[in-house]
């Protein structure tokens, strides 16, 4: 197994059959009794990330095709597959052959971040889910329902995920650290929960970043892991603009988005919680905040340019920075 | 009158149009302004005896608005009176490129069918034509028009005055034709100018116009928007400039907070150039007569946000740097010249010390001339974003491919690879040899990606 997972914990740990999953467990119940029936409908699952969405049909895949699943099951990315013509194209080439050798005739099509699809390329993708309906079933998967238009929403029974407890995060996280046999005292565990905000895959990549470079593992080695990635930076670039420091702010975020390759909404949403978290602004700075970052938020979704988006924000803060002297 | 090898290619062409279209339906005439472009394929038209149909690319640059025009145009074959047709497609350059294709690629497939000749028309040089048109290239027959020579220039002049009557100093004929540039259509203008209501025009005459802006020189079109004092003034750099105003966009955006640095104005300012922004935006999804707006937001919106500032002053910049790197200011001589800031070295810096300095000096825009020995400074620095795409592409290349990998692995998208995993997985790869293999092995790297993982 673990040459299979390149000795990333989060493959190496990603339960592989229903009965392995700790958590969903009323999710996981109803998918167990599809297995049983050998059949599914249509399934739509939303939730936040890692929480156990793709890990939940690909177990169910497994569950119901024995190890040969890959044979019968095929992953799309929504955001990565260019256009909706590439998915109808990939969709019909793995849709239009019945299961052969399966205990089922089905097929199953699992679409990840479907919510990132416009409301034309959905509609597109529902005339294909009806065409091929009696040798594939699609299982979509996002963050949100209400991202998804209705006529999917109502051809598919909706899953939705909620975000782990500590008390199942703590279950997760002590086996792997038991199986692995590393170091971690309770403040580091606290902060590997407060830092993944209940996304088990970021929980477990953050776990074995510092336990790649410390011996023991406390809130302090998780936060040297976090300072080396991302939301440093972004941190970072908030703290030059409220400095007053525009132009090295804008070079951060330059940094970001072209070196980096960050998306502009994850920029957004980092920005967002760390302004929210900020312990210098004012209240109604916040509230001032809030408007300008979800007026860029909203543009950006309208097709704006993401540098010159952002970097209003920045002389945003200066201004506060300045103001607040 | 200049240019006689490309009137005789564009010649040639015409009339390889025979009972059947030739190879190529269309045939592009581009080169600086003021060249004979549009007169040339006016001139030529009339002389075979086509009915021309001038249409203003720019005008109906959309997809579906070149296709309604233009398709219809391209099938007609005869006029009503049995006169064959040609089409002009002028002022090609302001059919925007990069973001809508449409345009281009609706013309492209006009040209592909068309039974009557199409010449199109732009007001570019060759660097613009690689990238912007680089659908049309292969379509089209490419007629280049150069700059006119001084001397043409200057005859020209000469007829043009004579035929009118007026006498014109040989030194004002001189000047005129020098500092047009190879413009001929600038100098007949200026001319016009200073004859105007006169027999005579002597030297004396033409004191007043002082050295013309070079209208292809950015940065003194930056200068002229940022100091702009109407909005009329402001927004006439945009169509009078050759240069994209996405160009300009991206130079204002650049050095917007160098000359507008207080915070209040600097917001006001960007938010106003985030407008024009989404302005863009709109006109390019719904109808191209919003870029009015946007074009007043861009120059004259970005100026008069400006009352107080006086701007990061370049001077203050260089002797910051230079003192950054323990230098004494006495080593250097600095002078404020036409193009910026010139910084030069009164004596031998040692090549360490020049090169830290140099450094120092690339961080704030500043270059080094070789052969004079002096860096200098631009009063406007040019857009870093694209350099920064440049400079980077190599390692982002490495990035999105170990990250595609990485995401069939782990089911994520290849952007949640980056911004997510990445990250991390580099701290992990990092920190052992035993984990580096593994992770070679489990996500088949090549020896490139390896080395950009552990870099």
């Amino acid at each position: 197994m673990s040459n299979m997972s390149g000795g990333m914990w989060a493959e190496k740990y990603r339960p592989q059959t229903l009965n392995d999953m700790i958590n969903q467990t009323e999710i996981v119940s109803r998918l167990k009794m599809f297995v049983q029936e050998k059949n599914l409908p249509h399934l739509l699952f939303v939730g936040p990330a890692g929480v156990g969405k793709t890990t939940s049909i690909l177990a169910l895949a497994r569950d119901l095709y024995g190890p040969g699943y890959r044979n019968f099951t095929l992953e799309l990315n929504a955001s990565d597959e260019r256009g909706i013509d590439v998915i109808r194209e990939k969709v019909k080439n793995f849709a239009r052959t019945a299961a052969i050798a399966s205990p089922v005739s089905f097929k199953i099509l699992i679409m990840d971040e479907a919510d990132s699809l416009t409301s034309a390329a959905q509609h597109a993708l529902r005339r294909t889910m009806e065409i091929y309906t009696r040798t594939c079933r699609f299982c979509l998967i996002g963050n949100y329902s209400e991202n998804i238009i209705d006529p999917i929403q109502s051809r598919c029974s909706i899953f939705r995920f909620s975000s782990l407890d500590e008390k199942d995060m703590k279950t997760y996280i002590m086996n792997i650290v038991m199986r692995e046999q590393i170091d971690i005292i309770e403040e580091g565990f606290d902060a590997v929960y407060q830092a993944s905000g209940g996304d088990l895959r970021k929980a477990t990549n953050l776990l074995q970043a510092a336990a790649a470079t410390k011996d023991v593992i406390d809130d302090v080695s998780i936060y040297e892991v976090l300072g080396k990635v991302s939301p440093e930076r972004v941190r970072a670039m908030i703290q030059q603009s409220l400095k007053g420091d525009f132009l090295e702010a804008r070079e951060i975020l330059r940094e970001l988005l072209i070196d980096q390759g960050l998306a502009p909404d994850d920029i957004i949403r980092m920005v967002y919680s760390e302004l929210m978290r900020n312990t210098v602004l004012s209240e109604q700075w916040k509230v001032k905040l809030s408007d300008k970052v979800g007026e860029v938020d909203y543009r950006l979704t309208q097709g704006a340019r993401p540098e010159i988006q952002l970097s209003t924000l920045l002389a945003h803060l200066a201004l506060a920075g300045e103001e607040m002297k | 009158m200049g240019n006689r090898e490309a009137v005789s290619k564009l010649d040639k062409w015409i009339k390889s149009w025979g009972k059947k279209p030739p190879k190529k339906r269309a045939a592009f005439v581009y080169g600086p302004p003021g060249t004979g472009k549009t007169a040339a394929v006016q001139a030529l038209a009339t002389e075979k005896g086509y009915d021309l149909l001038e249409i203003n690319a720019s005008d109906s640059r959309t997809k579906n608005r070149i296709e309604e025009v233009l398709g219809k145009a391209a099938g007609q074959t005869v006029t009503v009176f049995g006169r064959p047709r040609m089409i002009l497609l002028d002022e090609m350059e302001g059919v925007s490129g990069q973001k809508d294709r449409g345009g281009i690629t609706a013309i492209s497939n006009v040209i592909k069918s068309t039974r009557i000749p199409i010449v199109l028309v732009a007001t570019t040089v060759e660097e613009n034509m690689e990238n912007k048109f680089r659908p049309l290239r292969s379509k089209a027959t490419l007629i280049e028009f150069q700059p006119v020579p001084f001397g043409e220039v200057y005859k020209s002049l000469k007829r043009i005055a004579e035929e009118n009557g007026v006498k014109v100093h040989p030194e004002v004929l001189d000047t005129l034709a020098s500092r047009s540039q190879g413009d001929l259509r600038s100098a007949i203008n200026d001319l016009e100018t200073v004859a105007k209501g006169k027999t005579e025009v002597d030297p004396r005459d033409i004191e007043w116009m002082g050295e013309r802006d070079r209208q292809d020189y950015t940065p003194n079109i930056i200068n002229r928007i940022f100091s702009a004092r109407s909005l009329w003034e402001a927004r006439q750099t945009i169509s009078q400039s050759m240069i994209p105003y996405e160009d300009l966009f991206d130079w204002i955006y650049e050095n917007l907070p160098l000359v507008i640095d207080e915070p209040g104005e600097r917001l006001q300012a960007l938010e106003t150039l985030a407008k024009a922004d989404v302005y863009q935006k709109r006109a390019r999804s719904s109808n191209y007569r919003l870029l009015k707006y946007m074009f007043n937001l861009m120059t004259g919106g970005v100026a008069f946000s400006r009352t107080k500032s006086q701007g990061l002053g370049l001077m203050k910049q260089v002797h910051a740097a230079i003192q950054r790197n323990g230098m004494p200011l006495s080593n250097f001589q600095t002078t404020e010249t036409r193009d910026g800031v010139m910084i030069k070295p009164i004596r031998w810096l040692g090549r360490d010390k020049w090169g830290a300095l140099n450094g120092e000096l690339r961080g704030i825009g500043a270059s080094w001339t070789y052969g004079q020995n002096f860096w200098v400074l631009p009063y406007f620095r040019e857009p870093q974003t694209k350099w920064r795409y440049i400079t980077t592409y190599h390692s982002r290349r490495k990035m999105k491919a170990v990250a595609a990998k990485l995401a069939v692995k782990t089911h994520t998208s290849t952007q949640e690879a980056v911004t997510e995993t990445l990250p991390l997985l580099r701290i992990i790869y990092n920190a052992d040899q035993e984990n580096a293999e593994k992770i070679d092995a489990w996500l088949g790297l090549e020896d490139k990606e390896q080395k950009y993982l552990s870099g």
